[in-house]
This record gives C-alpha cells, structure tokens and sequence, in this order.
C-alpha cells in the first residue's frame, strides 16, 4: 500500500479516527443499554431508571433462560433455518446471476427473464394468497417455509450479477478457448473472484433469516415451531394502557408481562450469533484479493 | 465464439430460481385482484363482487391523503438520500483507515443497531430526546429551554430520518466495502506513480470506482417511494406530529384495525408496487440514456 | 435493506384468496341444522353420547406457568368436559395473546377457521359480514344454563343487542365487571405535605401544585410529576375503561368525550363536541401549563414508568391498582402508601363515571359446524365449576362475571373482616368465582387493624394480597355516594362508524392533545366541531340515532 506521510495527512488520519470513535460510541449505545437492562433488577426497569450502569446488579434473567426449554427449542429451529437458507440462497443467487450477467447476444431470452426478476421484486400478491399456497403446498409447519416463503432473494440476485458482469470478460473468453463449458468457468473461475460480493450477500440471506419473525407467526401453528426471533417477539411488546381487561386472571399477569430484564436477555443472547458471524466474513473483504492478480 | 451451445446451460441454472420464483411469487399473484373487488373471504378471489377502482378512489377522497402522501414521500425521499450517501461516506472514510484492527473493529460495532428491533430502539430514542434525556441536559447547559422533540411535528421528520440513517448505515455500508475490494489496487500504484496525492487518487480511482454500486442501489431504492418505514413510525409517532409523520402505512394500520379492509390494504400494495415500478423503470432509461451503464 | 415491510401487512396486505376452500364451507352450511338430536329435551350440562370434538385458535401467554404444574394436555379442565360432556378440544393454531387478533386476521381472511374461537367486535362484524358465522340463536336460548342468562340479562340486553344481527344471535359475548377509573394517590405525599385528599378539581389542582413544587420525595430535586398520564386521554364507545387516562376530570365538568349521550335538544349528540368538553380542555390546558400533569403526555409509551420509580404521586385507573402497577412500585419503595378516592367532582358534587361496554369480547362458532350447542353447554361448565378446576386452561371460554361482581365481592370482604359475616355465609354463588377464596384469605393479607387500608396495615407477600388490597382500596370507590353513572346511548359500531372512526378519531385526538399540550389555542375547539361534523360526524350520528329508536 502506498505511504503517504505529510503533516496535513497525519492531521486528516487524526481527525478520521476521533470521528470514527465518536460515531462508534453512537452506535454501541442501544445494545449497552439492553446488557444494562438485562443485568438490572425487575422492579428499576419497569421504573425506567436503568442508564449508563446496572441497577441492583444481578444474573436472574439469564439464570431463567438457561432453564427455558422453549428458548433453546426456538434456537434450534433458528440455526437450522439459517444454514438451509443460507446454502440454498448462495446456489440459488449464482446460479441465477450467471446467465443474466451474459449479455442477449449469448443468451436470447436473458432480458425478458431479466425484466420478470424486477418485477417480481416490486410486486407481491400479500399475505392471504402466500398463506393459501403454502398451505395447499402442505408446508405449514415446515422449517421449509421459513427458508422458502421469503421468495426468491431478487436483491441479491441482482446484485451479484451486476458484480459478474463487471469482471473482465477476456478471463472468460480464455477459458472458453481452452475448451472449458459454463459450469466449469462458473464454479472455477467466476466464483473465486466474487469472493467479497459472495461474502455479503450470504451475510445478508444470514442476517435476514435469522433477523425474521411474521413467516414463524403466519405459518406456524404452535409456538414449538417457532424460530428464535419469533420467539422473541411475542414477549416484546407495548401494553395497550387503553384497553386493560379487568379479567382477575388477565390481571395477575400485567406484572410479568412487562418483564423487562428477561426480554432484554433474551434479545441480547439472541443477538450474539449474528454478531459472531460478521468478523469471521469480515476477512473475506479485504482488499484487491480478488483482482490483484488480474492483468489488463 | 463457439458458446451457442451454451444456452441450454443457461436455462439449465435459471431452473431452481424460476421454480421458487413460481412457487411463492408468481401463484399468489392472483390476489391482487382483491384491489378491485369487495372482498368477503367467504367467497374468494374469483366470486367476490368487482367494484372497480373504489378502493383507489376512497383512499384518494380522504381529507387528509394529501398529507398523508406528501409525508410518506417527503419521508421516504430523504431516507433515501440519507441511505445513500452517509453510507458512502462512512465507507469511504474506513477505506482511508491505515489500522486494519480498529477498522474491523468500526466495521463490527456501526452495524450492531441493525439488529435491534424499532420496540426497543424507539424506547431508547424517547428517553434520549425526553424532558429529562441527555440531549435536554445537553441544551440546558447552554441555557436553553427544554425541549419537547418527539411532540414537535416540525422536527419530527428529521428525527426518523435521523434515527433511521443511525440504526441501518452500518449495515449498509458493507455492501460498499465489498464494492470497494473491487477496485483494482494497481491503478492506485499507477496513480502514485504519477504523483497523484490522497486527495486525488480518492477523487479519481475510488469514487469513480464505487459509483456503479451506487447507482445500483439508489434505483433500486425508487421501489420504495411510498414506503417511508411503518415500523419505525409506528412505534416514534404520536397524534401531536400526526401533521408531519402520518404515513400511508400508519393510516392504513389505524383503519384495519376498525375494520378489516382486504381491498383498501390491497390497493395501497397495489399503489405502491406500480409507482415503484414505473421509477425503477424510468431511472433504468435515463441512467442507460447518460451513463450508458446498464443496472440490470 | 430491502426487506420486506412485514409489520404493516397485517392490516397492509390482508390480500387475496383462492376460491378453493369455499366450496366445502358452503355445503356443510346447507345440510340442515336438525342433525344434532333432539331426542332429549335441550339440557344445559347433558352429556354427549358420541365424542364431540372442535377445533378452536388458542392464546397462550408466554410468560405463563399453571401453578398447579398442569399442561395443556393434561390439566383438570380437559378431564372435566370429556367425563361431564363428552366434549375434546383440538387445537388448530396457537399464538401468543399479542398476536392473536393478526393471526385471527389472516384466519378470516383466508376463510380457513376453527369450529369456534373467541373474537374481537372488529371481527365479529367482518366475520358476521363475510357470512362465516352459525346462527347461535337456538342453541343458547334452549341450552344456556340460568346462571349464564342471569349474568346476561344484568346488562339490561346491553350485551346481547351488540351480537344481534337482523335478529340472530351471532355470538355469544362476555360480560365482565363494571368498574370505573379513580383517582390513585399517595396518601403518605398528602400526609407529609399536611393536605387532604382532593375533593374538587380545585384541590386537586392544589395537591397536583403540591406535588410538583414541595419536593414530597424529599430527595432535594425537583423531579416528581402530578398526574402521571399515557397517550390515551379518555376512551371512546367502542373501548373499555383505560389506565393513565384522564376521564375523571373531564367527568367533573359534565364532559363525557368519546360517548353518546343526550345533547340539549334531547337528541343523541357526540360528548366530544359538546361545550362541557371544551371547559374540561380549557382547564387541562392550565393544569398543563402550571406544570401539573405529566410534561409529556400524548408521547410517553409507557406511563406506569412514573409511579413504579416514584415520581408521580396520581394516576387515574379502575380498582385494579393493587394488581398493576403497584407491586412493581412498592418492589422499589414497600411505603408507598397509594389510596384511591372517587374525586374529582363536579360541581354538585357528583363523581361522574363512563359505563364502558360489559364486551370485550365474543364467542363465535363457524358456519356449518354440526354441535353449536356444546360450546354453549361448555360455558356452562365453565360457569358452575371454576371454583373447582380453577382458572387454568379454559379453552374457548366466555368471560362472564357479574356486573357487580368487584362492588359485591368489597361488601362481603368487609363483613368478614367485621366479623358480621362469615365465609360460609357467601357459599353457593359460583358466579362471584373468587369470591370463596377471597374470603377465605383476607385475613392473611390484610393486618389489623381491619379498618384502616394504609399500605403498612398490608401483608405484601401474601399470594392474594393483590387481588385483596385492589378490592379494598379500589373497590371501595364502588360504593361512594357520590357516585353518579353516565352510558352511553350506544356501544355499537355501525356502518358508518366504521367507515369514518378513523379519521374522525384522528382529528380529535390530534386537536384535543395540540389544545392540553398549548401548541394550538382554546378556540381550535370550535373549528374542530365544525370539521368533526362535516367530515362525517353529522352522518355518524343520525345513524347513531336511529340505532337508539
């Protein structure tokens, strides 16, 4: 990498890296405060009174967690969503982006096919007629729906072969030369070189699978089928203080409805996966590994 | 070139994708149909009575759709600037950082809110701007008067759009971070070669660079010209900014829960589908038209 | 990023439907009613020879645990109706509380229901609309048990008229307790700052003034609000009585916003629009800007926030204080002593209070299902047996208490703890379900001596202490003289209500807030009737009015 040392460099690298703390510190701040919540007693948090530091300091809600089987089961069902979307996502999307990165000269009905994609990203037939088709499908309940019902991830899609279409075609055209067909040059040679726009897309099919909670609402007859973030969900929530039954039973329940600290564990517990998940791509952006190599 | 062959290939890999595409989006399109009619369930899609562009017009004969139509775009236009450049920006400025592990580190931490759900972040954002919240104890240090943000419909706005560009600018700037790794390393030592400084070598090699990317999502981001975020909104608003923050989804919310009404929520998909489509397409013509770039 | 927008879709994209599940609705809909016996003259708890089995949508609350380690499988309930009715539960879906009305959305819409489920009035009328629902005329005037209909008929056919459609009964409601918001107030705060509990708005303007500036908490700040207060400031018809509203003060001034009572001229007219709601503003306005009522009201979400931190000393709410949010409160401060008064009072004297609608909500049966009379039968049970099997696992039930079921039950507390009573005086009215434990166990929960109800008199770890204290302090209110009961002319929402509600709701929250919170002047009222009218509010109710005829 080029050096670069005048004073007015340095000032501009001093200036960037306080800047960059700052907004840091912005952006650390919500999940500060949900550890803080988490690890504050029960009776502070509903006062509001949690900030910078617990109050009342204790490990009670995630002392609960461990023994709540329902949150581990919820887990499971997470984890196992995630790794079927995530690989079928990735087939899915190169093996879509490939041919409509060729151009109407090499593929005749490339933009036709093309022009249906944008379309159907835009347009939707709602949640009834989804809900209607996965049950006549049969998949109600299925892990399957959770991977599937998403609909095909255009975005990406789109993405990655705008990215395929930018890579030099003389790389392309020499392997056809040596004989080579389109899978050989897809798995091979295309691939490789998408390493980064690879990398972000599957974070995103990742981060968007186990982020998603109405498909586990909509599909799902009980909540033993529930993914994590349904799970979860469903015990965040804002009391209604305009519609409080008087039912003695409803009542009893107000309470632990507003439980605060458990629901701040949870959400936290539930976060750390994803967050794992990013550093260990992150090594996949580094860069010009990818077109270093290339001559022009 | 000899890969005419290579069609059959072709349509071969489009196979899984078109079958999902078929599956879970093109079946369900049936419903949207139910724009056009009195929907009673009882009855479906092909025997409830059409009414033709009813639903468009009570939606259109509001009192307040005006406001409610120019707050949705007013709200969404700048959500989309904001998404677009303060990424871009962001990106740029890690891209100028030397320290690879504070870098990742950055990386790490701007993307963590994303993860946050708008239940949780809209309470934290209230105690922030509240009465008795730091950003009031910051002012009365200047001597200022309190002020009360979340029930000042002409900063309201501002405040969405704010919050929202703090929760996802994180996560959107990865996809410029993997554009950014596209850049050829080599024309940066060519650059230095020619004595091109800092400045310079960010002006000509990497804007220039990440400007497809750019484009790219921005007219794809047109799909969403009349969603302005219902989540968010939904969870900040309240009748004192109703003026400024009332969106189509937010109304359209309100009155299901009156009544259930499949043809009005059907029409506003429908509304905004079409709108969607019809920018994405116009901005596909004119950036081909002057950039003869092609985004799909 | 461009994910799809899911929260909006439950109301946003209730689309479309296939036409394959119809036909076999419509077919069983045909067959004729009669196929359930008649043999046997129509008996309200008779047991069924074949096994009848329905199907129903269950809300569970996650955060619940049966004390009694009973499941859903295996609970006291399910044994019960399958050895007295020969009656079995299945479950078609499940989903919390929280999200049950989306899901029940999407079942209605899709047409894809359960035999029978328990609705919302917003549902009802889609579904009695959509021509979903059984007929439940029948069933329930030949299998209902007396003690059902003595409940029923105590709302003087309030209950009934809102689930009557061209004459059907289309549902069976619940009926719950009367209750009403009062004033809840830390007595200790009075005490100390040497004042009386208020009477008028006047004192209570006094004690709110108090509040904020004399430092009650004396931790040296001033930090501590008047009245706390959430986003809702009174509640419509259409809804049940709110917490943290402010419908006693408007009460005070003859203002009964959000009800339909009798305008000048004798005619039903809309309490919003009236000059008394105008005079309650005016004064809101005031107490707003001396700094008496919660800074931020209309925003703040969550308003309980205040009292359970100690910093509001009133909020308005029904009896129910002792269960929500008090213990939270008292978890920080144990002396907390909160006392409920019916006050603030009008100028005659009179504690005005809203009767809410006794519905929350409403048992429906779908269309064509063979046995309609077994949920009515399973009621029943519910009814006569919840002494015995508890309050657990009552699938498909109708929530029904006596109408005075909070008042009574304070009366009968009282003559226990006076001793003129005893417990087994009060056996044989399973109507009153707690009542029998109530009784049992106030001696644990309250300390003596009996007539004094200040927090430290209290055994706070009682398991009934909730219930126990909310009765005594709360309930109490249920029976001062002053007491005057304001319906209102209709609970319905017709036709064009539910056309206009949304907007019209809209622009009243939106004007009444901006003319509190002073960012628009007193005089907005005026306009804002003549919008309220013109945008449909004259429309809405000459319905309202014909409705009453």
């Amino acid at each position: 990498m080029i050096r670069e040392t005048s004073a007015a460099s340095k000032i501009f690298d001093l200036t960037l890296i306080i800047v960059l703390v700052a907004i840091s510190l912005l952006c650390i701040l919500p999940i500060w405060y949900t550890l803080m919540v988490s690890l504050s007693q029960k009776s502070a948090a509903a006062a509001g009174i949690v900030s910078v530091w617990p109050k009342g300091f204790n490990l009670n809600s995630y002392q609960q967690i461990m023994k709540d089987a329902m949150f581990f089961n919820s887990f499971w069902v997470s984890v196992q969503r995630v790794g079927l979307g995530a690989v079928i996502s990735f087939a899915v999307t190169v093996l879509m982006a490939y041919p409509l990165s060729k151009s109407t000269k090499d593929f005749r009905l490339r933009n036709v096919l093309m022009w249906v994609l944008v379309f159907m990203m835009l347009f939707s037939g709602g949640l009834i007629p989804l809900y209607q088709t996965v049950k006549a499908y049969g998949l109600i309940d299925s892990v399957w729906v959770l991977v599937l019902s998403g609909g095909l991830p255009m975005f990406n899609v789109i993405l990655v072969m705008n990215f395929f279409r930018n890579l030099p075609k003389e790389l392309e055209e020499s392997a056809f030369v040596d004989g080579a067909g389109p899978w050989y040059t897809l798995i091979k040679l295309i691939i490789p070189l998408s390493v980064p726009v690879l990398a972000t897309v599957t974070l995103f099919s990742i981060v968007g699978h186990w982020n998603e909670f109405f498909s586990g609402l909509v599909f799902m007859t009980k909540p033993d089928n529930y993914p994590l973030q349904t799970y979860i969900q469903q015990m965040v929530v804002q009391m209604d203080l305009t519609s409080i039954s008087n039912d003695p039973e409803a009542l009893k329940r107000l309470n632990e409805l507003s439980n605060q600290t458990l629901n701040a564990a949870k959400i936290f517990i539930a976060m750390i996966p994803i967050l794992v998940i990013y550093p260990f791509l992150q090594r996949f952006f580094v860069h010009g590994i990818t077109l270093g190599s290339v001559k022009e | 070139m000899n890969n005419k062959g290579f069609a059959k290939h072709y349509y071969f890999m489009l196979l899984p994708g078109y079958v999902w595409l078929i599956m879970f989006s093109i079946v369900p399109m049936f419903g949207v149909l139910i724009a056009f009619q009195d929907y009673q369930p009882v009855r479906g899609v092909f025997r409830s009575e059409w009414i033709g562009l009813e639903n468009f017009e009570y939606m259109f004969a509001l009192n307040d759709s005006k406001m409610i139509f120019f707050n949705t775009i007013f709200i969404a236009l700048m959500k989309m600037a904001a998404h677009l450049i303060v990424p871009v920006i962001f990106a740029l400025m890690l891209n100028e950082l030397r320290a690879a592990i504070f870098k990742r580190w950055v990386q790490t931490i701007v993307y963590l809110p994303h993860f946050l759900s708008w239940v949780i972040l809209s309470g934290i954002i209230m105690d922030v701007f509240s009465f008795t919240g730091p950003v009031n104890n910051m002012l009365s240090i200047f001597h200022m008067d309190p002020i009360l943000f979340m029930g000042k419909p002409e900063l309201f706005p501002y405040l969405v759009v704010g919050s929202d560009v703090w929760k996802e600018f994180g996560f959107n700037t990865i996809i410029y971070l993997a554009a950014l790794t596209g850049i050829n390393p080599s024309l940066y030592e060519a650059a230095a070669l020619d004595g091109a400084n800092r400045w310079h070598r960010l002006r000509h090699i990497t804007v220039p660079g990440i400007a497809p990317t750019a484009l790219l999502l921005l007219i794809l981001s047109l799909g969403n010209v009349l969603n302005a975020g219902f989540d968010q909104i939904f969870n900040l608003y309240n009748p004192l900014v109703y003026s400024t923050g009332d969106i189509i989804d937010t109304w359209v919310y309100r009155e299901g829960l009156l009544k259930l009404q499949y043809g009005l929520a059907t029409s506003v998909g429908l509304l905004k589908s079409v709108v969607g489509f019809i920018l994405i397409t116009l901005s596909y013509y004119l950036a081909n038209r002057f950039t003869n770039y092609r985004i799909f | 990023m461009f994910k799809k927008i899911i929260m909006v879709l439950l109301a946003a994209s209730m689309a479309a439907v296939s036409a394959c599940s119809n036909g076999s609705n419509e077919k069983t809909a045909e067959k004729p009613q009669a196929s359930a016996k008649p043999a046997a003259p129509a008996d309200p708890f008779g047991k069924y020879e074949e096994p009848v089995t329905i199907t129903t949508a269950y809300s569970v609350d996650p955060a619940f645990k049966s004390t009694k380690g009973e499941t859903l499988e295996n609970n006291a309930w399910k044994t019960a109706m399958k050895e007295e009715l020969n009656i079995e539960i299945d479950i078609a879906w499940q989903v919390s509380k929280e999200n049950f009305d989306q899901k029940m959305n999407l079942s209605i819409a899709s047409n894809d229901l359960p035999d029978a489920m328990v609705v919302s009035q917003v549902q009802l009328n889609q579904m009695v609309k959509a021509g979903e629902l059984e007929d439940l005329t029948e069933a329930y005037n030949n299998y209902a048990s007396p003690s059902v209909k003595r409940i029923m008929e105590s709302t003087n056919g309030l209950a009934i008229e809102q689930v009557t459609f061209d004459g059907k009964m289309m549902a069976i409601p619940h009926v719950g307790a009367e209750d009403f918001n009062m004033l809840w107030i830390r007595q200790d705060w009075l005490d100390k700052l040497g004042l009386q509990p208020p009477k008028t708005v006047e004192d209570l303007e006094n004690v709110a003034k108090a509040f904020v500036e004399r430092d009650p908490d004396g931790n040296g700040k001033a930090d501590t609000i008047g009245i706390a207060t959430g986003t809702g400031l009174y509640n419509d018809f259409t809804a049940g009585p709110g917490a943290f509203d402010l419908t006693p003060i408007f009460g005070a001034f003859n203002a009964f916003p959000g009800f339909w009572v009798e305008g000048e001229d004798g005619k039903p007219a809309y309490g919003s629009i009236l000059p008394e709601t105008k005079n309650a503003l005016a004064k809101l306005r005031d107490m707003y800007a001396a700094g008496l009522i919660d800074k931020e009201i209309g925003i703040r979400k969550a308003a309980e926030e205040t009292v359970i931190s100690g910093k509001a000393g009133m909020f308005f709410e029904g009896f129910y204080g002792g269960y929500w949010p008090l213990p939270s409160a008292w978890q920080n401060d144990p002396k907390a002593n909160w006392q409920a008064y019916a006050a603030p009072l009008d100028k005659e004297g009179k504690y005005n209070v809203k009767i809410t609608n006794p519905s929350n909500g409403y048992l429906v049966v779908r269309k064509g299902f063979e046995h309609p009379e077994a949920l009515i039968k399973l009621n029943n049970l519910y009814l006569r047996d919840e002494a015995i099997h508890g309050p657990d696992f009552m699938l498909i039930r109708n929530f029904f208490a006596p109408l005075d079921e909070i008042g009574f039950e304070y009366k009968a507390m009282q003559e226990v703890l006076a001793g003129t009573k005893k417990p087994e005086d009060y056996a044989d009215l399973p109507e009153y379900k707690l009542l029998k434990n109530s009784l049992e166990t106030i001696k644990n929960a309250k300390l003596e001596p009996y007539d004094k109800l200040d927090i430290q008199y209290w055994n706070q770890s009682d398991k009934d202490f909730m219930r126990a204290y909310s009765i005594m302090v709360g309930a109490r209110n249920h029976f001062d003289p002053n007491l005057n009961k304001i319906k209102s002319l209709s609970y319905t929402r017709t036709e064009s209500v539910e056309k206009r509600w949304t907007n019209l709701t809209k622009l009243e929250k939106e004007t009444f807030l901006k003319i509190i919170m002073g960012s628009a002047p007193l005089d907005t009222f005026d306009q804002f009737v003549k919008d309220w009218k013109k945008q449909g509010g004259d429309v809405v109710t000459e319905e309202i009015t014909k409705t009453i005829q």
